[in-house]
């Protein structure tokens, strides 16, 4: 319904300027006036198994784009594959190109990391994601990348009758980061859930858009987006839900709650409904705030550090988004991810 | 069976608008078309100072160099601005010292119009007739002006535009064009060249104007697009409340209406904004010939503890665009937004607000409803901003939609920018259907399906109507229950 920019890395004018109302608060054009060199296409060693090592699975792997193995997988029963992005480049460019089917009745885990290992390189990761009849994909994203690097990543979601798609993004952005979900002609009883979260300090930018379509009746759509920004980082969400004709019982609820924490720093939302079905439940809620400053005092009161209590706070705030992460193992793994860095 | 006739009686009669006549008064037309000649054609008509002229062609030579937006959720024929006429006056003598002197077709038309605000009795002259002031806009030239010698008693000047310009330029000189520059957008642009007349407000500083000021706007030339500019200034310390309604009369062609507003409130000024509009929605079948609105609406809240509060209440028009907005500029100023928009028939509305917070602790506070029914389309668009250097602001919005049937649309598009810590910023929004429950409740109580629909819709919109002056409240009331006719069963 609403076509996703078609971004060329070896087309500078293929870039979206802010000028493009999607990418109004991330203008991909004003920090990547040129197209990239192409990162180096060498085998290149990969030391480890990930943020997802411990949960096993079957290990898909691209290297600055290349696929180390297979690109395309198609998933049966229940099964963990652990998608690792690796860029290891200093200032080139690299597009990653993957797509995942997962049959009728299938259970899949996407474990999906991006692992920047180089500065100043450009991804572009596009993933194509098919859920087949009565399948169930969950997929959660980690994404850990450099200050200095360029990131777009770009999701299509197809889901079919009876089908349930979850997703978790969890990310501290980089100079421009983009992390792009696209559900689409959401079939009869379809279920979603697209969580984010997103940690940002010093400059950096993190940008999670979404668009979900409802097509069909009886669907529904659980959105939750909590946000930190400090210092001049800069947290943006889009979210779209979009509630078709004819699309009845449809019932969607987005949530975005952000806190800022620095003077100068900025979160931009645009929360958007679109509705032309009348027999639907829909609903946007958006917050934007600092810390309450009652439960600040009161924690010192008791003998907490300011510091400590602020952290405490902020991580209570954010660890809602996390506790909505199935299964457990995956979970834990966020949660110790995420507290590292807090 | 009595109550069922009575009710397909009543839906018969609304299936004409109400206001839909057209009176036949000499008009006197600029020739079709849009050039720099026109505009000067104008400027002369109404004897207007050189600087306002070259005010006028500045503005066109902009409107030259402008594309028109597109970016609403609203799908029209496009208008040919060649093909409107961009001046017509009543002939009048200089103006009416009493009654006797105006055109009585004219007040015929006040009469057709059913004025509630007993302004007929005003203008009438009848002895201790309620204080309103109504400066009524007849097509394009401002006709009639009452209350001005009371108004002039306590300083507040209410005339419209062409005559301030002539008595009170360096007013309007000042404020002018300084909250919707000229190239603001197209259509503010378009207006900035063109507008004929409107009402122009000042008030005093610390006078609080001792009666609500209105204005009727009317399109009633056929072809005549409607370019009114209104300015209001609240001087320090004052406080103003200003009413504008709206109706026009049933046409085929599309009309174009392109307004602009601007209200300047300086430190510790107040003022209340309503308007009730109920312009001509087309054809309720085909969408055909319904008023084209697209107005700039946007106050600046340049004094540190002003505040500006717009309320809407959205019944008419084929085409809606409008998002009136607040600057608050000033330290502590607070601006707010109260607005039903419903929408029936073919109907599209693309209205909202912006709030754009640049003062230390400015606050802001949205309420939208929106009604969609038949085949309408309803957006909700607006813009909180948050400047860097503006701590401790607050603002809340709410907006909820209701859809009635199954091929309307409602959508809602707000924006929020904050980039100051200390702002706390809450947005919520809901969209549902009309309850079945609630309708079958009030039915079984005896009402009917339709009247049943009115209680629901005004509870639904209730947070608003309570905004509205007394007098529009129980107009825009009424409104909400006419607008809905016909939407179900």
């Amino acid at each position: 319904m609403i076509p996703a920019a078609q971004i060329d890395l070896r087309d500078a004018s293929s870039f979206p300027s802010r000028r493009v109302e999607a990418w109004k608060y991330s203008d991909l054009r004003q920090v990547l006036r040129e197209a990239p060199h192409p990162s180096p296409s060498a085998a290149i060693p990969i030391t480890g198994g990930g943020p997802f090592e411990a949960l096993g699975g079957e290990a898909m792997v691209f290297v600055n784009g290349r696929p180390v193995g297979v690109s395309t997988l198609m998933a049966s029963g229940t099964q963990t594959v652990r998608l690792r992005l690796i860029s290891k480049a200093e200032g080139t460019g690299h597009t990653v190109s993957a797509r995942i089917s997962a049959r009728a009745g299938a259970r899949l885990l996407i474990l999906e990391t991006h692992e920047g290992e180089g500065s100043a390189y450009v991804a572009h990761n596009r993933l194509e994601l098919d859920v087949a009849h009565d399948a169930e994909v969950t997929r959660i994203v980690l994404a850990d990348e450099a200050a200095d690097v360029v990131s777009i990543s770009q999701a299509r979601v197809r889901v079919a009758p009876g089908g349930r798609y979850r997703q978790t993004i969890v990310t501290t952005g980089a100079k421009l980061q983009r992390l792009e979900t696209e559900v689409t002609h959401l079939a009869q009883g379809a279920d979603v859930r697209l969580d984010g979260l997103y940690l940002l300090s010093d400059a950096r930018h993190a940008d999670l858009t979404s668009v979900v379509d409802h097509a069909a009746a009886n669907g529904t759509t659980s959105q939750l987006t909590k946000g930190v920004v400090r210092d001049t980082a800069r947290g943006v969400f889009q979210g779209k839900i979009v509630v078709e004709r004819g699309a009845d019982g449809t019932d969607a609820r987005m949530g975005h709650h952000a806190l800022i924490l620095g003077e100068r720093a900025e979160v931009d939302a645009k929360p958007e409904l679109i509705i032309y079905a009348d027999d639907v439940q829909c609903a946007h809620g958006n917050t934007v705030g600092n810390l309450d400053q009652n439960a600040l005092f009161y924690m010192q009161q008791r003998g907490i550090p300011a510091d400590e209590a602020r952290a405490l706070l902020t991580e209570a705030f954010l660890v809602e988004v996390v506790d909505r992460i199935e299964p457990e193992g995956a979970r834990e793994v966020v949660r110790e991810w995420l507290t590292a860095r807090l | 069976m009595a109550a069922v006739k009575e009710t397909i009686e009543a839906v018969a009669a609304l299936e004409k608008y109400e206001h839909g006549f057209t009176s036949d008064i000499d008009t006197e037309y600029a020739p079709k078309g849009l050039s720099a000649d026109i505009v000067r054609f104008i400027s002369e008509k109404k004897g207007e100072p050189e600087w306002m002229l070259e005010w006028r062609l500045a503005a066109y030579e902009r409107w030259l160099a402008m594309e028109e937006p597109t970016w609403a959720a609203v799908k029209y024929e496009p208008v040919d601005y060649q093909d409107l006429f961009y001046y017509a006056a009543p002939k009048q003598k200089e103006g009416p010292k009493s009654l006797d002197e105006v055109d009585p077709e004219l007040l015929a038309v006040y009469e057709k119009l059913g004025i509630p605000l007993k302004e007929q009795a005003v203008l009438a002259g009848v002895e201790g007739a309620p204080r309103y002031a109504v400066d009524a806009v007849f097509d394009s030239v401002s006709v009639v002006t009452t209350f001005k010698a009371e108004l002039a008693k306590v300083g507040v000047i209410f005339m419209p535009i062409s005559e301030a310009l002539r008595e009170h330029p360096e007013l309007v000189r000042k404020y002018l064009g300084s909250v919707v520059p000229v190239s603001d957008n197209y259509f503010a642009a378009l207006n900035s060249a063109v507008f004929s007349d409107g009402s122009f407000v000042y008030i005093p500083p610390g006078v609080r104007c001792p009666m609500e000021l209105s204005t009727y706007f009317r399109i009633n030339a056929s072809n005549t697009g409607q370019f009114e500019r209104t300015l209001i200034i609240a001087d320090k310390g004052s406080y103003v409340s200003y009413l504008e309604g709206c109706t026009a009369p049933m046409r085929d062609e599309n009309q174009l209406h392109a307004a602009v507003v601007e209200i300047v409130a300086l430190d510790d000024a107040e003022v209340k904004y309503s308007t009730v509009q109920n312009w001509y929605p087309g054809d309720p079948a085909t969408g055909k010939g319904g008023i084209y609105n697209f107005v700039t609406k946007r106050a600046d809240c340049r004094g540190d503890r002003s505040k500006v509060s717009w309320t809407q209440v959205e019944t008419g028009s084929a085409i809606t665009w409008k998002y009136p907005s607040c600057i608050l500029k000033g330290e502590e100023s607070s601006g707010e937004f109260y607005s039903i928009a419903i929408t029936n028939g073919r109907q599209q509305a693309d209205t909202g607000t912006k709030m754009i917070h640049l003062g230390k602790n400015s606050r802001s506070r949205i309420i939208a409803k929106a009604v969609s029914a038949g085949k309408s389309d309803s957006t909700y668009r607006g813009l909180v901003s948050v400047h860097p250097k503006a701590t401790g602001v607050r603002n809340f919005t709410q907006c909820d939609s209701l859809l009635i049937g199954k091929e309307c649309g409602s959508h809602t598009v707000p924006y929020i920018e904050a980039r100051n810590g200390s702002a706390q910023l809450e947005h919520e929004a809901t969209t549902t259907r009309l309850s079945d429950d609630q309708l079958f409740y009030a039915q079984q109580r005896g009402l009917s399906q339709e009247e049943a629909v009115a209680l629901l819709v005004n509870g639904f919109v209730r947070d608003v109507l309570q905004e509205l002056p007394m007098e529009f409240a129980v107009e825009a009331q009424k409104l909400v229950a006419i607008s809905l006719e016909g939407s179900v069963g």
